[in-house]
């Protein structure tokens, strides 16, 4: 099922809306996001996602981690600075 | 014969007490504002510039012959061509967004004039409906001239007329500041905060660029609207110091939530086109300089005067005023397709200067510039290699301000979530989030442009978002003002061989 969310990648100037599919793994959003962002930011594969505050396993599925419509999550340099607040 | 001293009182204040209907129902508070207090209160409201309409009248005659006279002088086409590149497409930008925008300020204006709430104030909001229709048609008149020349000076006067995002960002902004405003917020929102504050950075500061950049033209018109504003602006203040008198915390309320919305739309508008837009040897100040002197300085004394205290996010607006319009900058150049103008990318001597005015954050956005040289050296320069130097993701957009989720910090996006009533919000900062939770009967029902793409009611291919929704074609949006042929940028190319 088609995801839409709002991805942001440590060293970018803004956030991008990613189509995401609840069956891909974390890893392929990763990539998603990369492709999005490389005019502007340069990333290696020592980043990690983060979501709701924790750092995601590559391997599983978007739906496994709960991800959720319209919810933003972050690719960021391992040990980077904290996720900001991410829900109400 | 009555002398000037002894009629304008009496012309000034013709109230009269109503006897078959009541105040309440000749000024309702939904349309008049809140505090809602009887005339009683109101009746001893005075303006600074007592002034009659055969005295603005000549004032305004005089103004616009002076106008007409530097356009006569240096307004040829000719002399716009002459022009730098960059300057000139920062024209484009006051092209599309001043016009409408100064007309929208006509009709709040008119809500003065009707529903102020004593007859001074309406006499002094009608001069200021009069001025703001002169600030509609002076840049309409003085640019006319480009549209044959020029199609993106053309589009400039399509812009409201379309769903560009700026567009919407701007019709947000001035929809609310105007023509949906109740009377006492649109004179404190609109007099005190935009035009005491805000505006002078347009109509000060960017004359001063406009003179060291050679656009006598555009230094006129914008120091000829400035003397308007200066004087109708002064209705806002004794407005305010009712309202501080009787309701404080909603006073500082507006003047929180219009110094925020102010400065996002501002930052875009006049951040841009002085620290970027502007060649280097025409800088005489950073947009951050400017800021300091204008807002910083003089308009927090002003508040301080009607003892409002400055915004609680103080310390927010601080830290964006380092890198805001930076990251929006970087950001409008990869998605420069979007927008009406072309853009530059700022030169190495241009990045030296801009790290020693915002020293604080711009070594990650000197790496961004870095990143998107690079794209360009790999790419080469040229027209058929601006799509490979341009972002093709959606970007995102911010629920309150409608400006792309840029605020923050390149390491730390404070770009936040909310989830009310069964819908998902996305705020790019806690200002706008807060003005959203403070009125969200205002604002909930509104579609930022990714929403607008998930509901279908805007195409989801990048493409056709362009040309459909955009009303863009390949003519009109907007490049990079050199195609990515930078002599510096060729000489790095050079050396890397």
């Amino acid at each position: 099922m088609p995801l839409p969310l709002y991805g942001f990648v440590e060293g970018d100037t803004i956030g991008v809306l990613i189509w995401a599919d609840e069956g891909e793994s974390v890893q392929a959003l990763a990539q998603r996001l990369r492709d999005a962002v490389s005019l502007r930011v340069e990333t290696s594969d020592e980043m990690e996602v983060v979501y709701r505050g924790a750092a995601l396993d590559p391997a599983v599925t978007l739906e496994h981690a709960h991800f959720a419509a319209l919810q933003r999550f972050d690719l960021r340099r391992k040990h980077g600075v904290s996720e900001s607040r991410n829900s109400g | 014969m009555l002398n000037r001293g002894e009629w304008l009182p009496l012309a000034r204040k013709l109230d009269w007490n109503f006897s078959y209907v009541t105040e309440q129902e000749v000024f309702p508070e939904v349309i008049s504002g809140r505090p809602w207090l009887p005339h009683g209160i109101w009746k001893d409201w005075e303006e600074s510039f007592k002034t009659s309409y055969r005295e603005y009248v000549e004032n305004q005659h005089e103004k616009d012959m002076a106008v007409y006279a530097v356009r006569d002088a240096v307004g040829r086409l000719e002399n716009v061509q002459s022009l730098a590149t960059p300057w000139i497409n920062g024209l484009k930008v006051h092209a599309a967004v001043l016009p409408l925008a100064e007309f929208t300020a006509a009709i709040g204006n008119l809500r003065g004039v009707r529903f102020g709430r004593d007859s001074a104030w309406r006499a002094m909001a009608c001069f200021g409906a009069l001025d703001e229709f002169r600030h509609t048609q002076i840049p309409l008149l003085l640019m006319h001239e480009l549209v044959r020349w020029n199609a993106q000076f053309d589009w400039a006067h399509k812009f409201y007329h379309t769903n560009n995002w700026v567009a919407i960002a701007a019709r947000h902004f001035f929809d609310e500041l105007t023509l949906g405003q109740n009377a006492i917020e649109f004179q404190i929102a609109t007099n005190v905060i935009l035009e005491t504050g805000f505006t002078n950075l347009q109509f000060v500061g960017l004359a001063s660029l406009a003179h060291k950049a050679g656009d006598h033209l555009f230094e006129k018109m914008v120091t000829s609207i400035q003397t308007d504003e200066a004087r109708h602006s002064q209705i806002g203040h004794p407005v305010l110091a009712l309202v501080m008198k009787h309701k404080p915390e909603y006073a500082q309320y507006l003047v929180d939530k219009w110094f925020w919305r102010n400065w996002h739309l501002f930052s875009f508008l006049t951040g841009v086109s002085m620290d970027y837009l502007t060649a280097g040897e025409q800088r005489s100040a950073s947009f951050k300089e400017f800021m300091e002197e204008w807002i910083v300085d003089q308009f927090f004394r002003t508040l301080d005067e009607f003892g409002l205290k400055k915004p609680w996010y103080w310390d927010i607006f601080l830290d964006e005023l380092e890198i805001y319009h930076h990251m929006l900058y970087a950001t409008a150049y990869t998605y420069r397709a979007t927008l009406w103008f072309d853009l530059v990318m700022p030169s190495p001597a241009d990045r030296r200067w801009l790290r020693q005015q915002y020293p604080k954050y711009w070594d990650d956005m000197d790496a961004v510039w870095e990143r998107i040289g690079e794209r360009w050296r790999r790419a080469g320069s040229g027209r058929e290699s601006e799509m490979s130097v341009h972002a093709t993701a959606m970007p995102a957009f911010c629920d309150l301000c409608q400006l792309p989720l840029s605020a923050g910090t390149p390491r730390n996006n404070t770009a936040n979530v909310l989830a009310r009533d069964g819908r998902d919000y996305i705020f790019c900062s806690e200002p706008c989030r807060w003005i959203f939770l403070h009125e969200p009967e205002r604002y909930a029902g509104h579609k930022d442009l990714v929403k607008r793409v998930l509901s279908g009611e805007a195409p989801a291919d990048f493409a056709t978002l362009l040309t459909d929704y955009f009303h863009l074609t390949p003519s009109t949006w907007g490049k990079d003002v050199y195609a990515g042929d930078y002599e510096w940028l060729s000489s790095e190319r050079a050396s890397l061989r």
